[in-house]
């Protein structure tokens, strides 16, 4: 018998490529109109007051609105409420609401439409994560409790008038009301449906949803009876994609429309010159920071914190392991929330952390620094420990599964930490009281357990300030504090990127994730057969 | 039955392996900024503030209603959404077989043949394509292989859940080391048979070289073949993470691994019981298997 192995395989493969080959898929079964985007998770829940992920909100933004919206200035611009004003004193929010605003079940919305969805965020039986955004509120704290049966807070004045009373003024609310929470769901619905709502949501937005089969994909189709702007396309199709290579994959084929750029791709498309001027990019919104636990020793002494801070080099991290995708911190505020400007932002200086360290005795210092199962994050950690190793810290990094992780971190347990903190609305108390607050320990947002009496009340005035620039100086004053301070070393303000394909036009990146609404994007057809 | 005690056993046992486990599903749920009292309540309305024999009396309760819960994030009805994935899994396992069987079975067998030739190339050719299909991690052959026919080739969608299309590329990746395996187990059995006495008898009788090693060698080969092949079954029937994850198959495998990375414990829970139904199942059928294959080998059916 004679066997040449070469034929064989030869033979096989042949035959292998003749049996896939009718199976081939050039033209991909997309729908018509559609632009495909990539999610790398299933939304947990449409259901507004339930939502705690960025997936969720991002597609919770095109079905629903709220009293008012962001503008892409940052600024507050009017949704369903066509004019607001506010008293004097900062207490009382009186909002116009637009008439012929329908839900997708044809029922016009009205102003008690407003006071039984915001009610819903506080009732316990909600579950919902979201209560802090109404605890401003007048009676919110009676009504959490069970102690009473409404909210006096919230008052519909007939059908088109709704009006907030706070308990005391409160500078970042009508930012907070831009947030899913304070979305409007229709009653009927809600009841009718129970725990279902979350997957078989209704609102008022521009599109409704079409299909959601969970983990894979999500048909979002235009609503023409909108009554903001209509979109420009048919409807916008979410897959769910965990794996970023394979989502990178699917963008080259030309089977998603928008993907967020990986970090692992983008220095391939930007240095591929058919790519990069289709990559789009936006200053984000965040804080990427390493926490030091401020509540006990050795990180309770502010000095050897600051020594840290002036031992590593976040400039050259930030250029060569990160590639340059970020702005260098100076404070925990990003850029684009500050309007005043950083007195000493802490630069690199070795000797000098070097010399701090030694003349308090702790060379040698044995220090825990968990960080997350993260490729990325485990390698940051390395340089981290290599640039403490020179000047005298010890560092054992400790890698934990996330949710072991969070646990850890939120009870207090490591020394250090990485994490980062993304704006839910753009405001700079967004980036001071959740995060520098003694009210907000553990998971509250003050992971570091940071507690410094002067930082909360300046803080508290700023929340209480009516007029902004007053209100700007209580806040530069507090990150001031908290800079000299050091509870983080802060490290950088991640710059978002989104790659688009050729035929995709007015795609642009957001910096919170609820702008979007997605009545600006559109597909140029004469573009997409190149 | 044995299965009711067994279910017992297993529930409870993972049970409390996963209260064991550091994490807390409310952390997941609540996001980055959570009072104390928001997380507080959510633990009453979820119940996993009790302890762990109320929370386990109470999920024993649910269960007894054949009711897995719902999912804590999703707030989907967890035995729903196993049955609509499920489905997806065993497709993607018994495509996945549908190559390993024939291949690995056919490959071992060669090999084994032509060890006793004059020409051994045959031989190493597949000994080296079986210890790398073992040696390669699943990861960087799914990558490999998609970046080729997708990719290059174009001929198949990297990802989704679907039809013939989308299920080749998965199936091919899960194959390549169940077949590896496969094959190895196939050549060291029917090498041992070869040695046997019977072996030499009917060849001695003068039988044709293909009806030694068709009637004689392989039937003999088939008990332990039959093993491998059930447990590979078995396991892939219980998902298989990776693969899933990176060609966006909807099956069990990621199901299970997301529910246990936010600690989505009515979802964990659900895919063990399921996880379990599916390997007493398996080893029922490859016991019967067995009888047939081997009549020496009894079923013990009681009988009145």
């Amino acid at each position: 018998m004679s066997f040449d192995p070469a034929k064989t395989i030869g033979g096989i493969l042949l035959v292998l490529a003749l049996v896939v080959q009718p199976l081939s898929c050039t033209s991909s079964n997309r729908l018509e109109g559609y632009v495909y985007y990539r999610l790398n998770a299933s939304p947990s829940t449409l259901d507004p007051a339930l939502i705690a992920d960025v997936s969720s909100a991002a597609i919770a933004a095109k079905l629903y609105n709220g009293l008012v919206r962001l503008d892409d200035g940052l600024g507050i611009a009017p949704d369903i409420a066509r004019k607001w004003s506010i008293s004097e004193d900062g207490l009382r929010y009186t909002f116009l609401l637009r008439r012929g605003v329908r839900f997708t079940n044809g029922r016009e919305v009205k102003a008690s439409d407003f006071k039984y969805s915001f009610e819903r965020v506080l009732d316990p039986s909600t579950r919902s994560p979201n209560t802090w955004v109404f605890d401003k509120v007048e009676g919110a704290e009676e009504f959490l409790k069970g102690r009473a049966g409404e909210v006096r807070g919230f008052k519909a004045k007939g059908d088109y008038v709704f009006e907030i009373t706070l308990k005391r003024p409160f500078s970042p609310f009508l930012s907070m009301l831009t947030m899913p929470p304070a979305y409007v769901v229709p009653r009927e619905e809600v009841e009718k449906l129970g725990a279902d709502f979350s997957s078989r949501p209704s609102g008022t937005g521009p599109f409704t949803l079409k299909e959601w089969l969970p983990d894979r994909e999500l048909l979002l189709a235009r609503r023409h009876d909108y009554f903001g702007g209509r979109s420009r396309v048919k409807g916008i199709a979410y897959r769910i994609i965990a794996e970023d290579l394979t989502a990178v994959t699917e963008f080259m084929l030309g089977n998603l429309d928008v993907i967020a750029l990986p970090a692992t791709a983008y220095a391939r498309f930007k240095n591929d010159e058919k790519w990069s001027r289709y990559i789009l990019s936006r200053e984000g919104l965040n804080t990427y920071y390493l926490g030091m636990n401020s509540s006990r020793p050795p990180f309770d002494d502010p000095e050897l914190r600051r020594a840290v801070s002036y031992a590593i080099d976040r400039e050259k991290i930030l250029n060569t392991f990160y590639e340059g995708r970020g702005r260098l911190a100076e404070g925990p505020v990003p850029h684009l929330l500050r309007r005043w400007k950083t007195g000493r932002p802490i630069e690199y200086d070795p000797e000098r952390a070097r010399r701090m360290i030694r003349k308090k005795g702790l060379e040698d210092l044995e220090v825990d620094m968990y960080v997350s199962a993260d490729r990325e994050v485990v390698d940051l950690a390395e340089i981290i420990q290599a640039y403490l190793a020179r000047v005298g810290i010890n560092v054992n990094i400790r890698q934990l599964e996330w949710s072991a992780y969070k646990d850890a971190v939120n009870k207090g347990e490591p020394d250090m930490f990485w994490l980062s903190w993304w704006a839910d609305y753009p405001d700079p108390e967004n980036f001071l009281f959740p995060l520098f607050h003694s009210r907000n320990l553990g998971p509250g947002g003050n992971r570091v357990r940071y507690v410094n009496r002067e930082v909360d009340s300046l803080i508290e005035k700023g929340q209480y300030a009516v007029d902004e620039e007053e209100r700007d100086y209580f806040y530069q004053k507090a990150e001031e504090i908290i800079i000299e301070d050091s509870p983080w070393v802060f490290f950088w303000h991640k710059t978002d990127y989104v790659i688009t394909q050729p035929w995709i036009k007015g795609c642009r990146v957001y910096p919170v994730y609820s702008m979007d609404k997605g009545t600006d994007i559109m597909i140029d057809s004469s573009a997409v057969r190149r | 039955m044995l299965l009711v005690p067994l279910m017992f056993a297993i529930t409870l046992f993972a049970f409390f392996l996963l209260k064991a486990l550091p994490g807390d599903p409310v952390l997941g749920l609540v996001g980055e900024r959570a009072d104390p009292e928001t997380m507080e309540s959510m633990r009453r309305e979820l119940g996993t503030d009790k302890g762990f024999v109320g929370q386990y009396a109470g999920y024993l309760k649910l269960l007894l209603k054949g009711d897995l819960g719902r999912s804590y994030y999703t707030n989907r009805d967890v035995l729903a959404d196993i049955s609509r994935k499920f489905p997806n899994t065993m497709l993607l396992a018994f495509a996945a077989m549908l190559v390993t069987v024939p291949l690995g079975t056919g490959l071992g067998f060669l090999s084994a043949v032509s060890a006793g030739g004059r020409s051994r190339f045959l031989e190493r050719l597949i000994d080296t394509l079986s210890i790398s299909g073992l040696s390669i991690p699943v990861f960087w052959s799914a990558i490999i292989i998609m970046m080729l026919f997708s990719l290059k080739l174009k001929l198949l969608p990297p990802s989704g859940t679907g039809g013939i299309r989308f299920l080749v590329l998965p199936a091919a990746v899960l194959a390549i080391p169940a077949a590896a395996t496969l094959a190895r187990v196939t050549k060291t059995t029917v090498l041992e048979i070869l040695r046997m006495p019977y072996v030499t008898t009917a060849r001695s009788k003068g039988l044709s070289a293909l009806r030694v090693q068709l009637v004689h060698v392989l039937r003999n080969a088939v008990i332990p073949i039959v093993t491998i092949i059930g447990l590979d079954f078995g396991s892939y029937l219980n998902g298989a993470v990776v693969t899933e994850t990176i060609f966006g198959w909807d099956g069990i495998g990621k199901f299970t691994m997301e529910g246990i990375i936010k600690r989505d414990y009515p979802v964990i829970m659900g895919c063990i019981i399921t996880g379990t139904l599916v390997f007493v199942v398996v080893n029922l059928i490859t016991d019967v298997i067995y009888h047939y294959l081997d009549p020496r080998i009894r079923l013990n059916v009681k009988k009145g």
